[in-house]
């Protein structure tokens, strides 16, 4: 049956993370930016409220929700700051690499640790975004980007299988683009021993189609972000005597940005709901993924033409909402990637 | 939260597409052939009223009558889908009440309805009615026509001219939109019955379109054009009294309005079905042709699987909406401007697909092509629908 409403416990969890981001992340987005970290004390408060185990199963103490639940949450995140929501969510995608191979075994073996220190985080790589050897049950290569400062846990993720990693890693303090407030690094493994390994293609693609809607759903947030700021802008800045929204040149700009963050909303629930049925998923994620950074193209640089040169501006955070659009089209394979598995229905 | 269609819609989509791979689509072709819409006698229109359509949503005196689609806009824009898929032209060629019957429902008095929809409840023939708003000198500045209504005694009198108006040389009458008081712009509005026949309608001339062949697209006009005072829509006993005095008449602009925003979804969704065709047939060309595994081919088959499927669920939302008695004014402009640019991108898209194929002028798509740009204009064209969502969003002023 058709139906386009959020029942009462999800509607509860976005008031409620919309509040929290609200109040807790907005004011400080430029000092967690600036810092490349995140208050202990928000850390601790996300944690309190059990976000940082949104999809944990209950079994583990975590809170056991699904994927509609955390794209709703990413999205609200993102609306406000996706690096802090990187850096607040420690488990991250990695997360469903576990899960998808390791089950509840390896959730409670690698991701509670994570959970259970402080600061802790585990990262999530991909395989076609680096360069690995692995000899006698170790792995050497390097990773660009990360958008994180620490790595306890690197999860590596191929197409066929995955591998996670402990010790043996180092990482390189980067400036990075976008995603600040998470943090940004190269990370170097060196002869880093393998502590578990496992061979699915079809699990390897389940965990990525989970990963890339998780990017997509911050995604998400960035572009209503970036659109609904500059069109409340455009309302109250005046150019010739009116407000620049009613000039029509701007006014449709603007329904087309709001157009374009509806679009990869819908494709964004369309994935989950498919993923909460247990269905595979893959090609509906990947497409809400190249739909995402699509729009993304269009609203980021948009958003900040809309407020002109103030929009060029760091007091704004449109020019941040354009770099942090564009660092996550990049994570998670990126758009030439998604798009491969977007036209796996021709197949 | 769901996007899965029930079983039960499942079972009449499948009708619907049996009904239309058989029928609605060679009538289609037939008519793209020859240039001409389907003439009045074709049996294709018999067949269809045998096979129960051309009927009217109204239920007769006495019986409850709905404003809106009886089954709810949600299945019937998934059932027009359906039906546009095989072919949107005959969609408006079909015989029935058409884009009228929403305001003659919502606005009509009893008397009217039995007289005017009551031939439509078991039609003895193929039977058509006709929405006439746009005129030669425009139609998106609907608050502006130019087509008088006079008051004359117990006649009104109408002197103007329509154009491109769907069925309007085969309907029994065709709802003209006319000012009856200039001086009050799009307070002074009103719609009209001119049932066919009556002296100083005429002029007719169907004309000839680059798609959408299947039906007529008529320009008429209307000199001196005298018809019965209860002829005004909505105006029974009260027909002596000035407009402005009645409340019905107060909403004459408003309530023709609202009924082009309550069919903005089964618009989009119209073009989503032709959007669809063009998607299978770029498939079935690609396989046949051994495109398949060529990466510029399959970005564009993936993009217009992902543009359609977000339009698809914007236009469901918006007829969600609508059935939820909740305000849809954002959404349904929204799906029908973001479907109708995705159909046509997707149509032209599909087009460089072909590749000289495309060029011969034989190929469905190539059909496609030609008939999904009307979309884009028709009930609203593309900037028509930016202006009023610039109107809810950033209070863009008229
Ligand atoms: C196949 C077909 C079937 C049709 N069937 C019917 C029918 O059954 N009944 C009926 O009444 N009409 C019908 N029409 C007419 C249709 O509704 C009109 O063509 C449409 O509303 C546009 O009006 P116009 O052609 O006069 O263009 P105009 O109003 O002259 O517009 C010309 C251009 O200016 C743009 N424009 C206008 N105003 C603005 C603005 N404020 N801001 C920005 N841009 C603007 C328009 O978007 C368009 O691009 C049909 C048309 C077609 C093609």
């Amino acid at each position: 049956m058709i139906d386009f409403s959020l029942n009462e416990d999800l509607e509860l969890i976005v008031d409620t993370i919309r509040s929290f981001s609200n109040e807790r992340i907005l004011p400080k987005i430029r000092v967690f930016e600036s810092e490349r970290r995140v208050d202990d004390d928000v850390c601790k408060e996300f944690a309190m409220a059990s976000f940082d185990r949104l999809e944990l199963p209950e079994s583990l103490g975590g809170s056991g929700l699904g994927m509609l639940a955390r794209v709703l949450v990413n999205e609200e995140m993102g609306a406000v700051d996706p690096g802090a929501a990187l850096a607040l969510d420690r488990l991250g995608p990695a997360f469903y690499v576990l899960d998808a191979f390791g089950g509840l075994k390896a959730l409670s073996q690698f991701a509670r640790p994570i959970l259970e220190t402080e600061g802790k985080r585990a990262v999530l790589v991909l395989e076609s975004d680096s360069t690995f050897d692995v000899e006698h049950g170790r792995v050497s290569g390097a990773v660009p980007w990360i958008p994180s400062s620490r790595a306890d846990l690197v999860v590596i993720l191929s197409d066929t299988g995955a591998r996670v990693v402990e010790h043996g890693s180092s990482l390189q303090p980067l400036r990075g683009s976008g995603l600040r407030a998470a943090g940004a690094s190269s990370l170097r493994l060196e002869h880093a021993p393998v502590i578990a390994q496992w061979q699915d293609a079809r699990k390897a693609a389940q965990a990525l189609a989970k990963a890339r809607l998780y990017a997509a759903s911050l995604l998400l947030g960035v572009l209503r972000h970036s659109s609904e700021f500059s069109r409340n802008y455009a309302m109250n800045r005046e150019a010739f005597g009116r407000p620049i929204a009613h000039h029509q040149g701007l006014a449709f700009l603007i329904v087309d940005m709001y157009t374009a963050v509806e679009s990869v909303r819908l494709l964004v629930h369309d994935a989950a709901l498919k993923i909460d049925r247990g269905e595979d998923g893959t090609q509906e994620s990947a497409a809400a993924f190249v739909e995402a950074v699509e729009a993304s193209r269009f609203i980021g640089p948009n958003g900040v033409q809309i407020l002109g040169g103030h929009g060029f501006m760091q007091d704004y955070p449109v020019e941040k909402a354009m770099r942090e659009s564009r660092a996550l089209g990049l994570w998670m394979g990126g758009i030439d990637r998604a798009r491969d598995d977007a036209s796996k229905f021709l197949e | 939260m769901d996007f899965e269609i029930s079983k039960e819609l499942r079972k009449e989509i499948d009708e619907t597409r049996e009904w239309g791979e058989r029928q609605v689509r060679p009538a289609g072709l037939e008519a793209d052939r020859n240039g001409a819409p389907l003439p009045v006698d074709h049996l294709y229109f018999r067949r269809y009223l045998e096979h129960g359509g051309g009927r009217t949503r109204w239920h007769g005196a006495g019986g409850k009558s709905s404003s809106g689609s009886s089954d709810g806009v949600v299945k019937s824009v998934i059932l027009g889908e359906e039906t546009s898929y095989w072919d949107r032209g005959m969609t408006i060629a079909n015989p029935g009440v058409g884009l009228p019957e929403g305001i003659v429902l919502a606005s009509s008095t009893e008397e009217q309805k039995q007289r005017f929809l009551g031939p439509f409840l078991e039609p003895d023939r193929p039977r058509w009615a006709s929405f006439a708003l746009t005129e030669p000198s425009g139609g998106s500045d609907t608050a502006n026509f130019k087509t008088r209504a006079r008051r004359d005694g117990k006649h009104w009198v109408l002197s103007g001219a329509k154009c491109f108006i769907g069925n309007a040389s085969r309907a029994d009458w065709i709802l003209v939109q006319a000012n009856a008081d200039p001086d009050k712009g799009r307070a002074g509005q009103r719609a009209f019955f001119v049932e066919q026949g009556t002296p100083g309608l005429g002029g007719f001339k169907i004309e000839k379109k680059m798609g959408l062949k299947a039906y007529e697209s008529t320009s008429f006009t209307l000199e001196e054009c005298r018809i019965p005072e209860n002829n005004l829509l909505g105006e029974g006993d009260r027909a002596s009294e000035k407009p402005e005095q009645s409340d019905k008449n107060v909403k004459g602009y408003k309530s023709t309005m609202g009924t082009l925003n309550a069919s903005r979804p089964g618009v989009a969704a119209s073009a989503i079905g032709i959007a669809r065709a063009a998607l299978d047939e770029s498939i079935s060309f690609a396989r046949a042709n051994d495109l398949m595994k060529q990466i510029r081919v399959r970005d564009r088959l993936e993009l217009f699987q992902r543009k359609l499927r977000a339009a698809w669920l914007m236009v469901l939302k918006s007829a969600w909406l609508a059935d939820e008695g909740k305000p849809n004014i954002v959404e349904a402009s929204m799906g029908k401007v973001y479907a109708a640019e995705i159909a046509q991108d997707i149509a032209t898209l599909a087009m460089e697909l072909l590749g000289v194929v495309g060029a011969r002028g034989d190929h469905l798509i190539e059909k496609l092509y030609r008939d999904v740009k009307a979309l884009n204009i028709v009930e609203g064209t593309g900037q028509i629908q930016r202006v009023i969502m610039g109107r809810q969003l950033v209070g863009l002023p008229r």
